[in-house]
């Protein structure tokens, strides 16, 4: 079964390989996602997010999930020397990058949970793979209509981090100005959660981001620098080639 | 060659705080399986080859063991960094980021999905994925 939907400002395309019926489960995805939204959205002034920020929620009464959340955010800042930032100056506070990755983490857990074994979750270019092989194509940073690699992966997670679609909207912390060092930035690892926040935390970085993230263990990096060089670890999945010895 | 020097200062440093901060899971048995060699400040050396410049850091010695690695330039450019010496445990064979450089390539094959930066509801019917999600 196949489908899509629109949450959270972007696309989430579902693939479901297996026989039977997975629909009730499909709806729980985008139930959980639609839930994110509404809870945790910076931009919808009822969230969890918007009344923490606005002093309303005291620090001790978020729920589970969102503490869950900011210590991930935590994590990644004091992990990146402050240049991954959910609470900049002159900004509300802004868990985005964790929060895409870590939900739609959990809906593939709960499609696993469901029974399902071969799946493909993408949600906006962030992808959750089982029961593969997968085929997983890397967008070129300068051609939208083109890859820059392929990667093969039977289960795991795949995020890209870059400024083509959005513009520079990921800050280094650290300066405050918006990151450029990188054109764009693929990390693979086994959970979305990891992948996604390591992603955007080593873009935040720069240049020095990419060895940052090849050094996060489990995670497998590919990199484009402004040079329009690829810099990748030698255990990146690359497609059709063997899998060079760790 | 100035600029090199410091590239591998930066990569062993970059190193270092991956042993230090990872909890030992090895036990003791292979940790420190001999001792390491003096350390010594005048070891980098470099060296040209057809395919590029080629320098060795330092050995910096780790609670986990001695560290050296090696960079390979193309002209300004490092197209590999290598580990010469690493400890043998294995929590630091995983943990070793190395990288390698290629020329950016625009390709086109045969795909299930497509990794990007996060794109918008608007981006989509425009886009690579919606090609792939339309043709089921």
């Amino acid at each position: 079964m196949q489908r899509v939907e629109h949450v959270m400002g972007f696309p989430v395309s579902l693939r479901i390989d297996d026989a039977g019926d997975y629909k009730e489960a499909a709806d729980a995805v985008f139930a959980w996602l639609r839930e994110v939204d509404e809870r945790f959205s910076p931009f919808r002034p009822g969230s969890e997010v918007s009344r923490l920020d606005r002093g309303e929620l005291a620090g001790s009464e978020v729920s589970q999930d969102l503490a869950e959340v900011l210590a991930l955010c935590e994590e990644y800042r004091v992990a990146t020397g402050g240049a991954f930032d959910v609470r900049l100056p002159g900004r509300g506070l802004d868990p985005c990058a964790v929060v895409k990755g870590w939900s739609v983490q959990r809906a593939a857990e709960g499609l696993a949970a469901a029974g399902a074994r071969r799946f493909v979750l993408n949600a906006g270019g962030d992808v959750v793979a089982s029961g593969g092989p997968w085929r997983v194509g890397v967008r070129h940073p300068e051609h939208a209509d083109r890859l820059c690699t392929v990667l093969e992966l039977t289960d795991g997670a795949v995020a890209t981090s870059a400024r083509y679609e959005r513009g520079d909207h990921i800050v280094d912390g650290r300066t405050g100005r918006p990151a450029t060092g990188l054109l764009s930035l693929t990390v693979v690892a086994s959970s979305l959660t990891e992948a996604d926040s390591v992603a955007t935390a080593a873009f935040a970085m720069g240049a020095e981001g990419v060895g940052w993230a090849a050094a996060r263990p489990g995670c497998e990096v590919f990199a484009v620098d402004a040079g329009r060089q690829v810099l990748r670890t030698a255990g990146f999945p690359v497609a059709g080639e063997p899998s060079a010895a760790a | 060659m100035k600029r090199a020097i410091p590239v591998v200062a930066l990569s062993i440093a970059g190193l270092i705080p991956v042993w230090r901060y990872e909890p030992s899971i090895g036990g003791t048995t292979s940790a420190t399986a001999e001792p390491a060699p003096a350390p010594s400040a005048t070891s980098t050396t470099a060296s040209g080859t057809s395919s590029g410049t080629v320098v060795k850091g330092t050995t910096v010695n780790t609670d986990k063991g001695p560290v050296q690695v090696q960079v390979t330039f193309s002209a300004d450019k490092i197209s590999a960094v290598t580990m010469l010496q690493q400890p043998n445990h294995p929590q630091t064979a995983a943990a070793v980021p190395v990288l390698v450089s290629e020329t950016l390539k625009a390709q086109s094959a045969d795909i299930d999905t497509v990794s990007g930066a996060t794109i918008t509801s608007d981006a989509y019917k425009e886009s690579l994925q919606a090609a792939i999600d339309a043709k089921g």
